[in-house]
């Protein structure tokens, strides 16, 4: 048979897309299988970091111990109440970002961080050796979406920690955020003011004044990187609103009393 | 024997695909940031060079003419999907890292210019190792380029301090501009440079 025959050409095409579909779906399965560990141990690692786990983690402490402390609950952040409408352990926020029944438009009013909508379910991470709760937060950055977890301590207030755990900001420059000696400096501050507005904000770098009496409220901003500073400013801004985890950070306080 | 050995060291000096014949400089220019991204990028594309050379050589008396394009293609891009799908399942962290790049090997003109050019004519051993060769000539200019981009841009090397940065408060001022893309084409133009000046032959 001539190599140049049509009965050829498309055998070979049907024997070539044969063998590589077979191959292809074998290594999606292989990954597939691997997705939900993967992103277990993401999601893991940048708790245990967001509610102020990290030196102990950087100095050998066991992750699987750790994480033990913790229990999941969903949240509906609506109501501001724990919710068993979904089943925690189930849940995948990578569905619910394209499920537009879980999702809430924010009104332009509340819409500090530019999101436009965002979920009505949050899953939550509460510490049971000291009740603080560590919450996801998003928000767009500079080229791309960011991701993180901040922990808040149970005086509602207080932040924990913070850690990204997904963005594509600038390197060198705005992705510094993701270094310790930036987001380390939310550890301690205090999200909302004595008359319990919100106070959190990110000031340009060198403007930070130890001695302010708005200090405990302030994080220093990176040299140029001042877009991603307010980027980051927004989100949490946004999260820690009435519209975001505002509710139900008080009824938990409440609850912790 | 001199054949095959030819066809491994060749493309390392006087046969370079991205140092003479300028080819996959798109992901070295993405991911030579760090030593890390660089080396994962590196055996995964030795990976893909080897396996398609050997599979399209293998098949090389039975693809016709007219579809031969399309077979290279079909063959790299399956072989392109299952590294990236193994990354994906096997180092997540690392994935992340490289983002669409690893998909965009498909893309890469070394990969499917050494099935055109070579395996379509020789022996699978010797395009195997070809692709091998070509995989190491690429690997080599883009370890290169991220050790002096991860050493300058961050202080560096395989994410281990070499130079501290003021960033970590020490005394090294970091060069920002390594971090960023433009630097690789001016590390990649001196390397051509460098490379010419020592081998006069390669010149045009």
């Amino acid at each position: 048979m001539s190599n140049d025959s049509i009965l050829k050409t498309f055998l070979v095409t049907f024997l070539l897309c044969l063998v590589c579909s077979v191959l292809v779906c074998l290594a999606a399965l292989v990954r597939i299988d691997r997705e939900a560990y993967n992103q277990l141990l993401e999601t893991r690692a940048t708790v245990l970091a967001a509610g102020g786990y990290e030196e102990q983690l950087n100095s050998g402490a066991s992750e699987d111990e750790l994480f033990s402390n913790f229990e999941m609950k969903m949240v509906n952040i609506n109501t501001g109440e724990f919710t068993t409408e979904i089943n925690v352990e189930e849940f995948n926020p990578r569905d619910i970002q394209n499920n537009p029944d879980m999702l809430v438009a924010i009104p332009a009013a509340s819409d500090v961080a530019d999101l436009k909508q965002r979920p009505k379910f949050a899953r939550v991470f509460i510490d049971n050796t000291n009740g603080q709760v560590v919450l996801p937060v998003n928000g767009p950055g500079m080229w791309g979406p960011i991701y993180a977890y901040i922990g808040v301590q149970s005086d509602g207030t207080t932040v924990s920690g913070l850690k990204f755990y997904q963005h594509s900001e600038t390197p060198g420059l705005g992705a510094e955020i993701e270094k310790p000696k930036f987001r380390n400096q939310f550890i301690g501050k205090k999200l909302y003011n004595d008359s319990g507005s919100l106070a959190i904000n990110v000031v340009k770098s060198g403007r930070y004044d130890a001695g302010a009496d708005n200090a405990i409220h302030t994080i220093d901003g990176l040299a140029g990187s001042t877009i991603t500073g307010d980027k980051v400013q927004n989100l949490v801004r946004y999260w820690f609103s009435d519209h975001g985890y505002g509710k139900f950070l008080a009824n938990y306080t409440k609850s912790k009393e | 024997m001199s054949k095959a050995k030819d066809a491994l060291l060749d493309p390392l000096f006087n046969n370079n695909p991205i140092a003479l014949q300028i080819l996959g400089i798109c992901s070295a220019l993405a991911v030579t940031n760090k030593m890390s991204t660089a080396l994962t990028m590196s055996i995964a594309v030795i990976l893909v060079t080897s396996c398609s050379n050997a599979a399209v050589s293998a098949i090389r008396n039975h693809i016709p003419n007219s579809i031969r394009i399309i077979v290279q293609m079909t063959i790299i891009a399956t072989l392109v999907i299952i590294v990236d799908q193994m990354l994906k399942a096997y180092a997540y962290e690392m994935s992340k890292q490289l983002s669409v790049y690893v998909g965009l090997i498909i893309t890469n003109c070394i990969v499917m210019g050494r099935a055109e050019a070579y395996a379509m004519k020789n022996p699978v051993y010797e395009s195997w190792l070809d692709g091998i060769g070509n995989g190491l000539g690429y690997s080599l200019i883009l370890l290169i380029v991220a050790f002096l981009r991860e050493l300058f841009g961050s202080g560096s090397f395989f994410g281990l301090t070499i130079l501290n940065p003021v960033n970590n408060d020490g005394w090294y001022v970091t060069n920002g501009l390594m971090l960023l893309a433009p630097s690789a084409f001016f590390l990649i133009g001196f390397i051509i440079w460098a490379l010419r000046t020592w081998k006069p032959e390669l010149q045009e």
